[in-house]
């Protein structure tokens, strides 16, 4: 309070100074000077009538000190002075107003922004744990299917296996044909359960990588003769041109025949009758590029960019399948930091994949787990 | 430990039907007893009695599914350390984890190839039998 008072004290003898200069001379310096003081009013928090009380008192010690015969002057000159000095107080207030004004609207339109906001955040919310229960539900659909297919098939697929294999007896020509067409499709089927289920691992993230380096030449050769008798049956032969000698791949062995299973199962199923199936590897840019090459009718131009989607089958294909090998495939290559491709023309498609070569000083082995030794 | 060739299996399996196909293939291809248990107890009740080498075990069973059926073998002496092998449509990464967690041999996914079932408990048993 002290300080308010001395402020005061001081402002009202420095408002009577600069009063009776401009009464007595006027000029716009002066009235500058009134506009200072009512600024100086503000910041000390004097209101508009104690400035009122000290232009009174300054008014009347300049009366008395100037000549009387001007004191219409010094009124009206007085009544300038203390306008302008009251200007400030007038911008404040307007300002004040303004600046509510559009503080008020500012609030107005980020409340507005805010709730809209809030609503598309929420409903995005609600759309995305939607679409987590229904993936959830999916994939929970796809592994109760595929579990209580499986049960039923083992039967059914165990019994053909067996007739097949002459337990049942000789069968004459029209019984092994049923019984052939039927275990053929036994076989489809246990595929199409094999990828669903795949699929729903590799969407859900549950798929799991025993990763090591192995070697990519006997890994091939293993590929190539594990496909052979499927491929003879539809009159193709497999051959392995060449692999880089030395050189190795860090991936899971299971998931890898199983992508060179599908690549040389989908070749052979698209290659003429006698035609060759070849798989080659080579070093390639700063990994190994293996690539299998038939001499199949192509894949139809309009194929082309949705070969890698599952379900995905060209509409001319009636060679059977689930439309999820390439698919899968696609995936479990991704998964072991390579990439996958095709180049095709007519009489001619090449599917490749690329893999970083593993280098003992490059790449430190970590984590290896013991093989288990479960049947695929 | 036992260094004896594999006689006698135990196949633990509530499938009828499951239970013709495997025994089948097992006793005509493998040459190898089979006795077949459709039930948890049933198991329990013949181990010791019929002295397994081998156990293959079925997980989704009614009443005491494959790895309380497990559990419950090891507590009788004659199978407290016998091999099992898990035939399974259940093979989600979480399962396989709990198969290996109760020390089981292996775990072969259903369907399989009754041919290939003989030739892949052959080469697993030979591996155990190098193993122990």
């Amino acid at each position: 309070m002290a300080a308010v008072s001395e402020d005061r004290g001081e402002l009202g003898g420095q408002y009577q100074l600069a009063l009776r200069e401009y009464c007595g001379g006027g000029g716009e310096v002066a009235l500058l000077r009134a506009y200072q003081l009512g600024r100086h009013a503000i910041s000390a928090g004097v209101g508009v009538l104690e400035m009122a009380t000290l232009h009174e008192e300054a008014l009347v010690s300049a009366l008395l000190d100037l000549a009387l015969e001007d004191s219409a002057r010094i009124a009206k000159r007085a009544s300038e002075f203390f306008a302008e000095c009251l200007a400030p107080f007038e911008l404040t207030r307007r300002g004040f107003q303004e600046a509510h004004a559009a503080m008020r609207d500012l609030n107005q339109g980020l409340e507005r922004r805010l709730t809209a906001a809030l609503q598309d955040f929420e409903s995005a919310q609600d759309e995305l744990l939607e679409q987590k229960k229904i993936e959830r539900q999916k994939n929970d659909f796809i592994s109760v299917v595929s579990h209580e297919v499986r049960t039923p098939l083992t039967s059914i697929h165990g019994a053909l296996n067996l007739l097949k294999s002459g337990l049942g007896g000789e069968l004459n020509t029209q019984g092994q044909r049923l019984l052939d067409a039927a275990y053929r499709n036994s076989q489809r089927l246990v595929r199409l359960v094999n990828d669903l289920l795949d699929l729903q691992r590799i969407e859900s993230g549950t798929m799991t990588f025993n990763l090591r380096p192995v070697d990519l030449g006997s890994l091939l050769e293993q590929a190539v003769e594990a496909s052979q008798a499927h491929a003879g049956q539809l009159g193709i032969k497999l051959v392995l041109q060449g692999a880089p000698a030395g050189a190795r791949v860090r991936v899971d062995s299971d998931r890898m025949m199983q992508v060179m299973t599908n690549l040389l199962s989908n070749a052979a199923k698209f290659s003429p009758t006698g035609e060759t199936v070849v798989v080659e590897a080579c070093r390639h840019d700063a990994g190994v590029r293996v690539e299998v090459t038939d001499r199949g009718p192509g894949v139809p131009p309009e194929f082309h960019g949705r070969i890698f989607q599952k379900f995905s089958q060209a509409a001319s294909s009636d060679r059977g399948g689930s439309g999820l090998g390439l698919s899968i495939t696609k995936a479990i290559v991704e998964h072991m930091s390579g990439h996958v491709g095709f180049e095709s023309e007519p009489g001619r498609t090449t599917f490749y994949f690329d893999l970083p070569e593993w280098r003992r000083n490059a790449t430190r082995e970590k984590g290896v787990e013991r093989t288990w030794p479960a049947g695929r | 430990m036992a260094r004896r060739a594999l006689k006698r299996i135990l196949l633990v399996e509530d499938d009828p039907d499951i239970q013709t196909v495997t025994s089948m293939a097992l006793g005509s291809f493998g040459g190898y007893t089979v006795r077949v248990c459709g039930s948890a107890m049933e198991a329990i009740e013949s181990a010791a009695e019929f002295l397994p080498d081998l156990i293959l075990l079925d997980v989704m069973m009614p009443g005491m599914d494959g790895l309380d059926t497990l559990r419950a073998l090891r507590e009788v002496p004659a199978t407290a350390s016998t091999p099992v092998i898990f035939l399974t449509a259940r093979v989600q990464p979480a399962d396989v984890a709990k198969y290996k967690d109760l020390d089981s041999l292996a775990v072969i996914r259903k369907p399989f190839e009754p041919t290939a079932l003989v030739e892949t408990i052959h080469e697993l048993w030979t591996r155990y039998r190098e193993a122990h």
